[in-house]
């Protein structure tokens, strides 16, 4: 049992060390890569200054507002189609070829139009994050038991009720999951938007420090560190939403036997 | 690490209610419910952007005229083909070492346990913050951008595969045992088409994810490229050759989309059938 947090801890403390040795040995240059202990160091530094805190609030922003949106706009839009037959089967073409339009494609325009501003950012992060969503809504709203939907007619559960006792609990294994793809899509998208559009946050902070200089590498590192540590944390975030708010649903049943089994 | 990649199911066909009609009108008026709403769409698009003076959004009929123009009569097709190599390249290299790499974690259950914490960090990490990064390691060309797309696109094929080997059942691993199967044999008959699904499932992921970094490489310090070329005619004010690019952007990715399904279809055929049958 203790093997299996102390591998891992070993591994990434291993890690640093290799990162430090090739780069203070010089088989990677200076110019290439900068030592662990400098991008370590500059990370600290930043920890303590306003600036790293500053564009994480920016990078938050956009991925909080645009999730929030999404989740709003796909609970409602992915619920009326799925309870239609006819809208799901219109629907359905014109959402697979949205989510097939790369949002950086739009990214541009977004510019153009709104500027380099949270406004853009979000739109972007929407516009990546809403087509997967929906899916994940539509399929999840769709599965659902027959018999519940029967039982719910004969209790006389109808609109809202029936949307928010019924429909969003049975959806829910499929709602998490979409959202954890989704927020994955609204961090990214956030990224983008700072690295090529410009506007406050990790991404731009990350261009600023490569385009300084050989000497603020540590700095880029650092805040490339920043950004998957936000990633970790909003993915770890619904991942373990994933296992709390759904213990009770058959499929986390299964896992968990799944687990138990492997362990004995 | 089980659960935390793509959802198969939900990859799959979307369970279906029954419908009345049988026959061949039922076919064609399946066609025609999934086709109306893109069409109207595309012809209210027309209608209301037809007088439209926004310099935004120029006329659809323009967009159209002036795309024949660009890329195919003054050639920026070339532009197309540079992105849709790097993309190969990296696609390729990066799914390869995914695939291979999920295998070989699933086989050695120390190293899985032991580099789990960077592996999933990677994944997590959004690719695109490691442009800068790769412009400082391989400088201005295209190395950086293959290599930029292999790094994304490895982890969701990786943790896909991985997922997939464990989710086979073990009994069938015992049949095997009993057949003396063997330890290549085992992997190629067994293993490969058992996690087939999920692996599928994980090169779509990263599909995906190459895409958004095959553009993104090519905004930010590159001289050829869609990405360069729709960056390049919105700084230049060029509204109507910036839409060009998005529209053969988007033409582009809902392309290699639908060629992934149908490759997905081809190969996968048995799953898909299995299922029916299980469904039935």
């Amino acid at each position: 049992m203790r093997l299996s947090w102390l591998l891992p801890v070993g591994t990434v403390l291993a890690a640093l060390a290799f990162w430090q040795l090739v780069t203070v040995t010089g088989v990677v240059g200076p110019t290439q890569f900068p030592t662990m202990s400098d991008s370590l160091a500059a990370l600290w530094a930043e920890a303590t200054s306003a600036r790293l805190w500053n564009s994480v609030c920016w990078t938050l922003r956009s991925w909080a507002i645009g999730m929030a949106i999404t989740v709003a706009v796909g609970l409602i839009v992915g619920t009326a189609l799925a309870f239609n037959d006819f809208a799901y089967r219109s629907a359905a073409p014109v959402i697979e070829i949205f989510k097939a339009i790369p949002a950086i494609a739009v990214l541009p325009l977004a510019i153009l139009v709104l500027g380099s501003s949270l406004a853009m950012k979000v739109f972007l992060v929407c516009f990546a994050a809403l087509w997967p969503f929906l899916i994940q809504v539509i399929y999840g709203v769709r599965s659902m038991d027959p018999v519940v939907l029967d039982t719910a007619k004969a209790m006389g559960i109808r609109g809202v009720r029936r949307f928010l006792a019924v429909s969003i609990p049975s959806a829910s294994p499929y709602l998490v999951t979409g959202m954890r793809i989704a927020s994955a899509q609204a961090l990214i998208l956030s990224v983008v938007a700072e690295i090529v559009g410009g506007a406050e946050g990790i991404g731009r902070n990350i261009l600023i420090a490569q385009n300084a200089g050989t000497g603020a590498y540590p700095l880029m590192y650092a805040y490339i560190i920043v950004s998957g540590v936000l990633g970790l944390v909003v993915t770890g975030a619904f991942f373990l939403m994933e296992r709390k708010v759904m213990h009770w649903h058959e499929s986390q049943r299964n896992i968990r036997a799944a687990n138990r089994a492997a362990r004995s | 690490m089980t659960g935390t990649t793509t959802d198969v199911t939900s990859e799959v066909a979307a369970p279906r209610r029954r419908s009345g009609r049988t026959g061949p009108l039922r076919g064609l008026a399946r066609l025609a419910t999934s086709l109306w709403l893109p069409v109207a769409l595309l012809a209210v698009w027309w209608l209301v952007t037809d007088t439209s003076t926004s310099p935004f959004f120029p006329p659809l009929r323009d967009i159209l005229a002036e795309t024949w123009n660009q890329w195919v009569v003054f050639g920026e097709w070339t532009h197309a083909v540079a992105s849709l190599k790097n993309l190969l390249f990296g696609y390729l290299a990066g799914t390869v070492v995914g695939v291979v790499g999920g295998s070989l974690l699933w086989r050695l259950r120390q190293v899985r346990v032991a580099v789990n914490p960077l592996i999933y960090f990677l994944y997590v990490l959004p690719a695109p913050a490691l442009l800068p990064a790769m412009i400082a390691l391989f400088g201005i060309g295209q190395m950086r951008q293959i290599a930029l797309i292999a790094l994304g696109v490895i982890w969701p094929t990786l943790l896909n595969t991985l997922d997939g080997m464990r989710g086979i059942d073990v009994v069938k691993f015992d049949t095997a045992k009993a057949l003396r199967l063997g330890g290549w044999r085992t992997y190629r008959t067994l293993v490969l088409p058992g996690a087939a699904p999920q692996i599928t499932a994980g090169l779509r992921a990263s599909l995906a994810v190459g895409i958004v970094l095959m553009v993104v490489s090519e905004m930010v310090a590159a001289r050829s490229g869609i990405g360069y070329f729709i960056l390049q005619a919105q700084a230049e004010f060029a509204i109507l050759k910036m839409w060009t690019g998005i529209l053969v952007l988007a033409l582009i990715g809902t392309a290699l989309n639908y060629l992934f399904m149908l490759a997905e279809r081809v190969v996968l055929h048995w799953h898909v059938k299995s299922r029916a049958l299980a469904g039935s």
